[in-house]
């Protein structure tokens, strides 16, 4: 009887699923309420994680809880530490949640609603969580080794060294892009540059007090440094209200892009207990705040979508980025749906703590399951907003006007209505000078998250504090990201420098950390800078770079996945990441290929500087304009090589394991697995 | 009555013990236990492991986009 009624459950869970998703899917004309989409998302999560994620434990993976995990055999107190799976659930969850889900679902949302929301649902349960899942798995079965390893062992000593060259390229590629997100939603804010600017102290006061007052009390600390950095923005309005500090506090793209590229090599080459790790506790306590109170917001005001499901911008014209449905909503929204860089999550410090096999069904699936729900509601709060103001937020003035009356005349001739008085009014509600022109995602998404939480506390009144908590929000979140990338990057320079040359290798050698440090922030700081002078505003070329790479990373972490899977013998069932991957290398290969060659301007790097030249050598470029256009066209020619690059290593490398799972399945070579041997738990059932 | 007292006590006392692990407040305690249980012979100070630990943790991507 218990099992029929759950049988009944779970069918009526599966058809509100079905329901929520037609009805977001076929509803057309009026706007429709939020409360579908988070329908939607969460029955279809739950029955993905009942029966998906079940079968893929039970049939693929085949998880043994009578193994001993590396956190049992290894138990050191330091790496390996047994931790309660909801802990950790915590853990990974606040690793893998990034500025990605949020800033990506809203540069999605100019296509409308509808093909962002599917492949964020449908992504994440058939890719990004059986990545994550399968990735963890295969790591605790190693010890806790990385994806470089895994890749190295499993695939192929060159397999290694690419997955390896990935993640350095991805991570140059991406903190470029991050940084970039910042630089557009602090210019010309006073305001919102102040909050950001005060963190540093209150990060470098939590350092000192977590080193030589209370040490390691991270709790404690960071509850101080919470309630410092929310009177910061509370403060931000008094700052923008002087007219003395607000001059001082106003910045434009290159004062700030050289700001932050000097934050990040400070942030690299300072000791890692004052400036990097308080930040850390700092973002990860307000991430979590911000995300469960958006969610919360959500479902109390149950706002009202008001883009269309397609807008016109589907035939590859967007204004914020170019480039059809397909490919590009799929680079574009990575971290909501899938995303290569959770893979080395999955393979770092999670799989060392996990305490049994079993647990990594919650984790892995789970956690990215709860990430995708992020970029659902990135995409609501998005959405939300007239889709008039979303396009005057995030189009360039390149192509909508620079004149406020001009802008507004072209997004209403889209089918948009707006008026310029409109966006006077927004900006002016929310303690911003302009919104307009203001691409990359932030702004607009504090602005639709402003509007969530003055509905729920404090109205209008409450807007511009509202606006400005969700951008510190955004951009401590990004900062942190910048901190710790740029160290890790760091690392992986001093890695390879050290084969070349040893004392470069010494990770406690002063020369050594400040000219690997500048090396890695010249490498991102070079794409940042070429994106705040790119003349359509950086996101439409940076973006989708940052998008192939970690789609890149994704497919060599299912390649390796796939291959481990085919040496265990699980022939029948290695369609669960096979497809998957086949999928990230058509859209990986698709992407790069239009974002390569493709004759639009808009889209293709190469007939953009071609079109650049054409002008420089036609004389419609000013004399004076000269050098900047030729950095402009060499910019794009380095972005095409780049993107060729990324393309050839996934090409090489899928080459090798296919040659690999020829072998295995011709029999023609017996497969060698590199797992950890089998040690039975001494943990009784429940521990 | 004194049951449910017990028990929401109970739940509120793992709750704190969840944020404090999750957030990284216990780890010198966890530390301590681990180190006292392999009978190491040197343990480590606070602010020596605070630091270590950090080094550590901060080698290798810890943060994702």
């Amino acid at each position: 009887m218990k099992r029929i009624l759950r049988m009944l459950l779970w069918l009526a869970i599966a058809i509100l699923a079905a329901t929520a998703l037609a009805t977001i899917a076929l509803h057309r004309g009026e706007p429709i309420s939020a409360t579908w989409f988070v329908l939607a998302a969460v029955c279809s999560y739950l029955v993905a994680y009942r029966v998906y994620s079940a079968f893929i434990a039970a049939k693929l993976l085949a998880l043994d809880n009578s193994r001993a995990t590396p956190s049992e055999r290894r138990d050191d107190g330091r790496d390996f530490v047994p931790t309660n799976k909801w802990v950790l659930f915590g853990h990974h969850f606040a690793a893998i949640a990034g500025p990605g889900p949020l800033v990506g679902p809203t540069l999605a949302a100019q296509f409308g609603y509808l093909p962002g929301t599917l492949w964020i649902i449908a992504g994440a349960a058939f890719a990004g969580c059986v990545q994550d899942f399968v990735i963890l798995f295969c790591s605790i079965r190693r010890d806790g080794k990385t994806l470089g390893e895994m890749a190295r062992d499993e695939v192929s000593k060159r397999g290694g060294f690419i997955a390896q060259l990935a993640v350095l390229a991805i991570m140059v590629i991406l903190l470029g892009v991050v940084a970039l997100v910042i630089v557009n939603a602090l210019k010309s804010s006073p305001w919102a540059t102040f909050t950001l600017a005060a963190t540093i102290p209150i990060a470098l006061l939590l350092g000192v007090y977590l080193r030589f007052v209370r040490p390691g009390r991270v709790l404690e600390a960071s509850l101080i440094g919470v309630a410092l950095v929310l009177f910061s923005v509370v403060a931000g309005q008094w700052v923008a209200g002087s007219p003395a500090w607000a001059h001082a506090f106003t910045l434009s793209g290159i004062t700030l892009t050289f700001a932050i590229i000097v934050y990040g090599f400070s942030a690299s080459a300072l000791p890692v207990w004052l400036l990097l790790a308080p930040r850390d506790y700092l973002s990860a306590f307000i991430k979590a705040g911000a995300i469960f109170s958006l969610a919360g917001g959500i479902l109390l005001v149950r706002p009202h979508v008001l883009m269309p499901p397609l807008t016109r911008f589907v035939d590859g014209n967007g204004p914020v980025f170019a480039g059809k449905i397909f490919p590009f909503c799929f680079i574009t929204i990575a971290c909501g749906a899938i995303s290569g860089f959770h893979s080395l999550i999955s393979s770092g410090t999670t799989p060392k703590m996990i305490q049994r096999e079993s647990h990594a069904r919650l984790i892995g699936y789970g956690a990215m399951l709860m990430e995708s729900f992020v970029g659902v509601m990135a995409m609501v709060a998005a959405c939300a907003m007239t889709p008039g103001v979303y396009f005057a937020i995030n189009s360039p003035a390149q192509i909508v006007g620079a004149s406020p009356e001009s802008a507004a005349q072209t997004i209403s001739n889209w089918g948009y209505p707006l008026s310029a008085s409109t966006m006077t009014a927004l900006a002016h509600s929310v303690g911003e000078q302009t919104l307009w022109n203001r691409a990359g995602g932030a702004p607009s998404l504090a602005v639709g998250m402003a509007q969530i939480f003055s509905t729920t506390i404090g109205g209008d009144r409450l807007l511009s504090i509202w606006y400005h908590f969700a951008i510190m929000f955004e951009a401590l979140f990004i900062l942190t990201v910048l901190d710790a990338g740029t160290r890790v990057g760091r690392f992986m320079i001093q890695e390879l420098g050290g084969r070349v040359w040893k004392p470069f290798g010494r990770l406690n050698w002063y020369p050594a950390i400040l000219l690997s440090s500048a090396m890695i922030v010249a490498a991102w700081g070079y794409f940042l800078y070429q994106g705040v002078v790119d003349p359509l505003g950086g996101i439409n070329s940076l973006w989708p770079l940052f998008g192939i790479s970690n789609q890149l990373l994704a497919a060599v972490a299912l390649v390796v996945a796939t291959t481990i899977l085919l040496k265990m013998g699980r022939l029948r069932w290695i369609w669960v990441t096979l497809l998957p991957m086949a999928w990230l290398v058509v859209i990986t290969m698709t992407a790069s290929y239009e974002k390569i060659f493709s004759s639009n301007p808009r889209i293709g790097f190469l007939s953009f500087a071609s079109a650049l030249s054409a002008q420089i050598a036609s004389g419609h470029i000013p004399v004076g304009k000269i050098g900047e256009t030729q950095r402009i066209i060499f910019n794009q020619r380095l972005d095409a090589a780049v993107t060729a690059v990324l393309a050839i290593m996934i090409l090489v490398l899928l080459v090798e394991a296919v040659v690999q799972w020829h072998a295995i399945l011709g029999r023609g070579k017996e497969p060698v697995l590199h797992e950890t041997p089998y040690v039975a738990t001494q943990w009784a059932e429940g521990d | 009555m004194a049951a449910p007292v017990r028990k929401l006590s109970h739940a509120a006392a793992d709750f704190w013990q969840a944020i404090r692990a999750w957030c990284g407040d216990d780890a010198y305690e966890t530390y301590r236990r681990c180190a006292a249980r392999r009978k190491d012979k040197k343990v480590l100070s606070p602010t020596e492991f605070y630091v270590e630990q950090l080094e550590r943790r901060y080698s290798r991507p810890s943060r994702c986009c």
